[in-house]
């Protein structure tokens, strides 16, 4: 791997982390289990490790923005998480965050062009 | 699959034991429906290399487990700086007292076999060093971190970011005083450590003189020499001017103005150190040290005695006529800068 990769690896990564927490958010508007959480991700283009989302998952309920319940599905206990109220008014914040981030760097390279 | 089971066992060893079983729980949940899916889409179990495979692709067990643990460091970002200026301080201290007390050490009995020791041991001492340091600053991050709310109700300003001031930026460096390089936090704080240190050290000399005059002390002991009074309230005074100025500098530094070099209250307490070595200067017949028994050791030990007492003498009117001539030249160059100010003006 040249430096550059290395640097784009790097960069790239840096440049998911926080879209994956709000990609996940968005999708825990509906209730998932972690694996199926991270299929209806991956179908929707959003790739993620499983040792990258199911800590987030964890990591998200530590914050207070989802709420989790075992249950058993499949005659297999699952774990199963979703959005709660504090998490659905974070939702709302970050994309007005995220919009406005989209529209700036829009806004660059329109007048670049 | 015994596969699956061995690797979560191996994550499991590796998380918090409160937390791991519900982890663990859930992890094998989320796995074993993947592997069920990988299965159906392949029409048969896996082999034991695709499971091998798949495993890899997961991560080792040690990085997995390492995800579900918040970020842990020894010495955090902000007392860092601190820590690694006060290693390299101790390490230069470390090494002098070694080639000190291993110059006295080897001058009393000479060989190659002692050299080549002192020489091999050093790394060792610097290591010994190192570890005390990574223990106190690795207390401090840990007392910091988790009581954060007792430091800054006891006053205490913390090295993170609510308790951060503007003022305590540092100062453009043309504008320092003489042109020098402003003092930075870390100096400051190390400064207040060694103060404390040195306060400390001061304080329990006259329980156990070995901490001044080390292996010296046990001669001094069964020695026929003893101390003058005068030179106990020499001590009382170096002790309070020493107190002085650490308060001092605890206060600047709790006030963010570590920085600020006016009014220059310390140059003013290291004046004022001039009064024991006046106080010595002044005593009568200049006697420092006396025998402590003189009816028995007069002729014996009469002219060691003030031999001793001369060079104690000596010693003393050179720190005062030094520093004397720094205080004349110090005040010589505020006269000057005043002047200069003024005609500016």
């Amino acid at each position: 791997m040249t430096v550059t990769d290395n640097l784009f690896d790097n960069l790239r990564l840096e440049l998911r982390r926080g879209c994956l927490t709000l990609a996940v958010l968005a999708q825990l508007r509906e209730e998932h289990y972690g694996y199926t959480l991270r299929k209806a991700l991956a179908e929707r283009g959003m790739v993620i490790d499983e040792s990258t989302l199911y800590p987030l998952l964890r990591r998200l309920e530590t914050q207070g923005l989802l709420a989790s319940q075992w249950r058993e599905e499949d005659k297999r206990n699952k774990r199963f998480y979703r959005l709660n109220a504090d998490g659905e008014q974070m939702l709302g914040q970050l994309l007005a965050e995220w919009n406005q981030t989209n529209a700036a760097i829009q806004n660059i390279l329109d007048n670049q062009l | 699959m015994e596969i699956l089971d061995r690797y979560l066992q191996a994550v499991k060893k590796q998380l918090p034991l409160k937390r791991q079983d519900d982890i663990i729980a859930e992890l094998r949940a989320n796995l074993e429906a993947q592997l069920e899916d990988k299965e159906s889409a392949l029409g048969r179990p896996l082999t034991t290399g695709e499971s091998e495979d798949w495993l890899r692709e997961l991560g080792a067990p040690v990085q997995v487990a390492a995800k579900y643990q918040p970020q842990q460091y020894l010495i955090g970002p902000m007392l860092f700086p601190t820590f690694w200026y006060v290693l390299k301080l101790v390490w230069l201290w470390a090494t002098v007292i070694y080639v000190i007390v291993n110059v006295v050490k080897i001058a009393g009995a000479p060989s190659g076999t002692a050299l080549l020791d002192a020489v091999l041991q050093w790394p060792l001492a610097l290591a010994t060093s190192t570890a005390w340091v990574t223990l106190i600053f690795a207390a401090i991050e840990f007392a910091v971190r988790q009581y954060p709310e007792k430091w800054r109700q006891m006053g205490v300003p913390l090295p993170v970011g609510g308790d951060w001031q503007p003022s305590s930026l540092p100062l453009l460096e043309k504008d320092a005083e003489g042109g020098k390089k402003p003092k930075s936090r870390s100096a400051a704080i190390a400064e207040v450590i060694f103060g404390f240190v040195l306060l400390v050290w001061l304080l329990l000399v006259p329980y156990h003189p070995y901490l001044l005059l080390g292996p010296g002390a046990l001669y001094l002991q069964g020695s026929p020499f003893q101390l003058a009074p005068v030179m106990v309230t020499v001590y009382w005074v170096l002790v309070a001017l020493t107190g002085l100025k650490f308060v001092w500098i605890a206060l600047q530094l709790g006030r963010g103005r570590w920085q600020q070099t006016q009014p220059p209250v310390h140059k003013w307490i290291e004046a004022m150190g001039l009064i024991p070595m006046g106080m010595l200067l002044a005593t009568p017949q200049h006697l420092f040290v006396t025998l402590k028994n003189p009816a028995l050791d007069q002729a014996r030990y009469g002219s060691a005695l003030e031999a001793i007492n001369k060079s104690i003498y000596l010693c003393a009117l050179l720190v005062v006529a030094i520093a004397a001539m720094e205080l004349v030249w110090w005040l010589g160059k505020m006269g000057m800068g005043a002047w200069r100010r003024r005609v500016a003006a």
